[in-house]
Formats: C-alpha cells, sequence, structure tokens
C-alpha cells in the first residue's frame, strides 16, 4: 500500500526532478544552446533585464563611491602617474598628427581612396556580471535595438580584445570573455600566425603556432589576425609572457590578456563583420574586404572568412 | 502552498538574481549564492518538501537561463541542496549559529556540486582562477547572511511571527 504521508513522494520527486536537469542539460549541450533552449535564455533575460539596469542605476554610484573612499590613500599617486601618462600621450597624439598629415598628403599624390566602410562601434555600459557561475560573463544595458547581434566582437575603451557577444536581448546583452572561451582566437605574433586558447585554473591564456619557423619573445605584442573570423585584425590581444622557441615546427606558450575583465566599467561593441548576414552564409575561405579605424588611420584590410 | 507565500517567494527569489548580477557582481571577497540561499531558506519553512523541491529547481533553471553556464546545471545543484537542505532541516533549526553554519555547509556542498556537475559536462569556466576563493568566500558570506536573515525570511515566507525564535 502506498503511503500518503507527506514526505513519502519526496525521492520520487526529487529523482523525477533530477532527471529532468540532466535531460534538460543534454539536450542544451546537443543544441550548442541554440534552438528553443537559446529562445528561452532571451525571454528570460528580457524579463530581468529593466530590473537589472534598475538595480545598477542605484547600486552602481553607491559602489563607485565605496570604491572612491576605500581607495583615497592611492589616489594623489595614481593622479601623478596619470599626469605623466598624460604627458606622454600628448606627445604620441602628436606625433600621430604628424603621421596622418603625411599620410594624407601620400594619398593626393598616389590619388587613393579609401575601400569600403567603417566599423561601426556602439558603447554599452556594464551593468553586471554572472557570478558566482565564475563564467564571468559580462551584462552591457545595450541589445538588439542598439544594432548589437549575436557573435560581434567587444573591446574596450583602449581598444584591448575583450570577448564576443553571446547572448542578445532588446536592451541587454551577455558578453563573454575571451579568456573564458570557449573558441580559440586567430593572432598574430610579430609575422607568425597562431591561436589564443583560454585554459582552466588561470586567466592567462595559451598561444599555438603550428608553423613556427622563429621564437617569441616575453612582452612580444599579440593581436588578432586578419584570418579571425571572430575579429577585425590589428586589435591587442595581449603580450607573450615567456620566451618560447619552435620545437618541431611548432610553438606553445603563455599570454597575458591586456583587459582586466573585472575592471570593465565601459566596453565597446563592434558593427563586425559589417555584414554578418554575408558573412554567415558564404562558404569557407571566402575573401572579404574591410576597412577598419585602427589607432589614427584608417587601413584596409584583406579578411578570410572560415578560421579561428 | 499559500498564493502569499508563493509570491514572497517569487519575489525574494527576482530580489536575489537581481542582486546577485548587479551589487555582488562589485564586490571581490562578500560573494553569496543568493538563490541558493534563499532555496535553503525555503527547505526551512513548512512549505511540503515535493514543493520545496519544485521551487529550488526553477530557481536554478532561472538562474542557468539568465547566464552562460548550460541549462539545468544550477537546476540540478539548487535541488540536490534542497533535499540536503529537508533532510536534515531538524538539525539546523536548534539556534542561529547552527542555522548559520548548516546553511554554510550546504553551501559547500552546493558549490563542490557546481564544479564537478559543470566540469563533466565541459563547463570548464567553472575550474576557472579563483575556484578555491569561491570554495571558501561563497559559503561564508551566504553563512553569515542566513545568521542575520533566516528567521526574517521564514517568517516572511510562513507569514508566522513565531516561527524559528529558536526557543
Amino acid at each position: 500500500m502506498l503511503n500518503r504521508e507527506p514526505g513519502a513522494r519526496t525521492l520520487p520527486t526529487f529523482i523525477t526532478l533530477l532527471v529532468m536537469g540532466l535531460l534538460l542539460m543534454t539536450f542544451d549541450v546537443r543544441s550548442e544552446g541554440g534552438g528553443v533552449t537559446g529562445t528561452l535564455r532571451t525571454g528570460a533575460q528580457t524579463i530581468v533585464a529593466p530590473l537589472q539596469k534598475a538595480a545598477a542605476f542605484v547600486v552602481n554610484p553607491v559602489v563607485n563611491m565605496i570604491d572612491s573612499l576605500s581607495n583615497v590613500a592611492t589616489l594623489r599617486e595614481q593622479n601623478i602617474a596619470l599626469q605623466q601618462e598624460l604627458a606622454e600621450f600628448e606627445a604620441a597624439l602628436i606625433a600621430v598628427d604628424d603621421d596622418l598629415a603625411r599620410l594624407e598628403f601620400y594619398e593626393q599624390l598616389y590619388d587613393l581612396e579609401t575601400s569600403g566602410t567603417d566599423i561601426g562601434r556602439t558603447v554599452a555600459q556594464v551593468i553586471g556580471r554572472l557570478r558566482p557561475d565564475a563564467s564571468d560573463a559580462l551584462i552591457i544595458d545595450k541589445g538588439t535595438s542598439n544594432g548589437i547581434a549575436v557573435g560581434q566582437p567587444v573591446i574596450d575603451t583602449s581598444g584591448y580584445v575583450v570577448g564576443t557577444v553571446q547572448q542578445v536581448t532588446a536592451g541587454t546583452a551577455i558578453i563573454v570573455p575571451i579568456t573564458v572561451g570557449p573558441d580559440a582566437v586567430a593572432v598574430i605574433v610579430g609575422e607568425q600566425a597562431g591561436v589564443v586558447a583560454p585554459q582552466v585554473n588561470t586567466n592567462e591564456m595559451r598561444l599555438e603556432i603550428f608553423d613556427a619557423r622563429e621564437p617569441v619573445f616575453a612582452l612580444d605584442r599579440v593581436v588578432t589576425s586578419s584570418a579571425s573570423v571572430r575579429f577585425p585584425a590589428g586589435y591587442p590581444v595581449g603580450e607573450v609572457t615567456a620566451d618560447a622557441a619552435p620545437s618541431v615546427g611548432a610553438l606553445s606558450t603563455g599570454v597575458r590578456p591586456f583587459v582586466n575583465v573585472d575592471a570593465l566599467r565601459v566596453v565597446v561593441v563592434l558593427a563586425w563583420p559589417p555584414d554578418p548576414v554575408t558573412a554567415v552564409s558564404e562558404p569557407e575561405s571566402e575573401e572579404t574586404s574591410t576597412t577598419s579605424t585602427i589607432g589614427s588611420g584608417s587601413t584596409t584590410t584583406s579578411t578570410t572568412v572560415g578560421g579561428g | 502552498m499559500r498564493l502569499r507565500s508563493l509570491v514572497a517567494i517569487a519575489t525574494l527569489l527576482l530580489l536575489a538574481v537581481v542582486l546577485q548580477t548587479t551589487l555582488f557582481s562589485r564586490t571581490r571577497m562578500f560573494i553569496p549564492d543568493l538563490v541558493m540561499l534563499v532555496v535553503i531558506v525555503v527547505s526551512l519553512t513548512r512549505i511540503k518538501p515535493e514543493a520545496v523541491l519544485s521551487i529550488a529547481f526553477l530557481s536554478g533553471l532561472m538562474v542557468d537561463l539568465l547566464g552562460s553556464s548550460v541549462l539545468g546545471l544550477r537546476a540540478i545543484v539548487f535541488t540536490v541542496v534542497a533535499y540536503l537542505a529537508y533532510r536534515t532541516r531538524d538539525r539546523a533549526d536548534i539556534g542561529r549559529i547552527v542555522t548559520g553554519l548548516w546553511t554554510g555547509l550546504l553551501t559547500l556542498g552546493g558549490v563542490l556540486l557546481l564544479i564537478i556537475v559543470g566540469t563533466l559536462f565541459g563547463q570548464t569556466v567553472l575550474l576557472g582562477e579563483g575556484v578555491l576563493g569561491r570554495l571558501l568566500f561563497v559559503p561564508l558570506t551566504n553563512l553569515v547572511l542566513a545568521l542575520i536573515f533566516t528567521p526574517l525570511l521564514v517568517r516572511i515566507i510562513d507569514r508566522d511571527a513565531t516561527a524559528l525564535r529558536y526557543t
């Protein structure tokens, strides 16, 4: 005879829910976050997003004030350092202005014209983080209504690579940093092409160059490659942490990302590739021409869709 | 389960999610798992255990839907935590400190399970930098919050001013 006392159905309920959970996990892993689960996620985020924005509006000034008060002792030193940095940047800016004038002169001289369009940029505020999930995914206050789409690259205000848009609702988007993956990024170190991939247990990433011809050295700059389908070329990713020489044609070493995800308050979402529909539907190794504004000038880069 | 209790739990969970992703995303040491805390607190109320398990499952599902981890991961973890909480709750309501310690232990179990199940399903991000810190600070923070808020929350959900008086 079945026991109808309260609690008698607890174990069957528990086991049923566990099985349902496992089925959901399997389904989500198999569908790679798309389909029904993707729609459900977008719906849930759309509902909660206004509350998160309201909470961020209230919480951020308070937390900023507490941060400022706790850091008041170091502010004076920071101020002096920033003044020095500003002077250096002003000097660099003057040099860049000279280069620009020279570039304009040569463009007029050789009758050059830029091709394509500049990459659109959407500045967004970080309104939250998914913790203690440890994925450290960022929630930003811009979404599809601002032209943001899944897969678009995200940089910080200094131009350093942050990650990519993983999910998007009308008013918010979730950014997954490159340091937690899941995919590798095609990069260039010096003149050698490779990939950097996230690692378990550390923020440091792993650089792999499969046809290495020469060594790489600590503090070498790692930038995105034109072979990347996820990022426009030329954006700084990080710096090499240790010298490494080729071994049997391959090379592997660590890369310290330039971006500090914890400190991010504002990010920039790039409308790249300029025509995402074409980029998705075109077959591999499709050559597209993109014009990107990196640093001071406008440069034309040839991008290979379908690798990295 | 009465409608008022349900509304109270839904409101608490929504508040927990919003605070978790905004206020506590900016703090480094004080990193609670507020939704897990609410699930543990709900197991101390007079709500039927089947309903508690369902609430835990749906809460986890909600966090999964809002996050970037695999769907169902937290649903499973929170359900297990709620089941353990239900099975051991008789030992928890003998004093405020015991309730806090009990919450901390359950949270530790939940975080460990999250790491293990997440790793099994390829969520390598769960083994990212600071796992040890998370194993330490999340249970500790939940312990502190449980010490302060558990009796109040149980009274709100049960609508009983005499609940959890630790006599």
